[in-house]
């Protein structure tokens, strides 16, 4: 059976929830879940609110995502 | 996380994909003219339980059926109805068996009936280059390449006849669910050294899921399943499942 692949939406992050979990705000205006990638955990990377970051989001579940990258 | 299966899982996994080719196959020799897509699912179950495996797509929450049917224009999921075959028709059967507790998925497209007619030799090119295109993929999952190797195999052999390869759809890894990671497209959307390092032990379903015509697809409405393409052109679809091994690849689902 064929699966959905998951597929990257950019966002403004609105609010940081406790164990790196953010509430971010997309293009489309949806408000959705996010938590951090281990890769920018490893690197140290902080998020703050405001900024905008790319999200990898799954079709699967619309209400939670992954924040792959930090814009400047 | 990407599990890689040991000697014995392989095996078990083995003895499950022979069971789904045998099948596949009886179903795709009933695929004839006046036959309805109910009847085939109904074969397929049937076959499956005599060979001792389980229809591996009714443990898919909400999935009712054994196999996906999917003709002419409908590209993955389409849900087995009473619709009669007719000559011509292009039906792509996708099924899957669970067998002591692991997943394997294999998919084929075929034409109904043998009117030889100028129309005919468009949509037989249209299906070779897909089989075509599933070899070249197999031919580049081997250990050491990348996912990527395998989408651009894919993808340059399908768009290199004209025809576009389905974005929204991937193959997939297999194993104790059916759909693990990682994600395999037919297409490349990132740099090959960015995706997915192959493995030993990696099995994975590696699919070709392309439109005659452009590459965009919609759901069809009531049933919330079935996709069909936004064009109304023909869609192909050819999948196995086989697993990286040390000296390239081994395909197990095969009898």
């Amino acid at each position: 059976m064929a699966h959905q692949g998951s597929f990257e939406i950019e966002g403004v992050v609105k609010e940081s929830l406790p164990n790196t979990l953010f509430r971010v705000e997309l293009a489309n205006g949806a408000i959705i879940l996010c938590h951090l990638s281990g890769k920018m955990r490893m690197n140290f990377i902080r998020i703050l609110p405001g900024d905008r970051v790319r999200v990898e989001m799954t079709p699967y579940d619309k209400a939670k995502g992954r924040i792959v990258y930090r814009f400047k | 996380m990407i599990n890689l299966k040991t000697e014995k899982e392989i095996k078990i996994m083995q003895a499950g994909g022979k069971i789904l080719a045998e099948v596949l196959e009886e179903v795709i020799k009933n695929a004839k003219a006046g036959v309805s897509e109910l009847e085939l699912d109904n074969l397929a179950e049937k076959l499956i339980l005599e060979k001792g495996g389980k229809p591996g797509f009714k443990k898919v929450d909400g999935y009712k059926y054994t196999t996906c049917i999917s003709t002419n224009d409908v590209v993955v999921h389409g849900v087995p109805t009473n619709y009669k075959l007719k000559e011509g028709d292009e039906i792509g059967i996708d099924c899957g068996v669970y067998y002591q507790g692991y997943h394997t998925d294999m998919a084929q497209t075929k034409r109904v009936g043998s009117q030889k007619s100028q129309n005919t030799d468009k949509i037989d090119k249209f299906l070779k280059t897909g089989e075509k295109a599933l070899w070249e993929g197999i031919r580049a999952a081997k250990s050491g390449n990348r996912i990527g190797d395998i989408s651009k195999a894919i993808q340059s052999a399908v768009e290199g006849q004209g025809y576009s390869v389905v974005r929204s759809l991937i193959g997939h890894g297999v194993g104790k669910k059916l759909h693990e990671e990682p994600e395999i497209p037919g297409f490349l959307d990132k740099p090959i050294s960015r995706t997915p390092l192959l493995k030993e032990g990696m099995t994975i379903a590696i699919e070709v899921i392309y439109n005659m015509g452009k590459s965009d697809v919609i759901y069809s409405g009531e049933d919330g399943w079935t996709i069909k393409t936004k064009d109304g052109s023909l869609s192909g679809l050819f999948e196995k499942t086989i697993v990286i091994t040390k000296q390239g690849s081994k395909i197990i689902t095969q009898k």
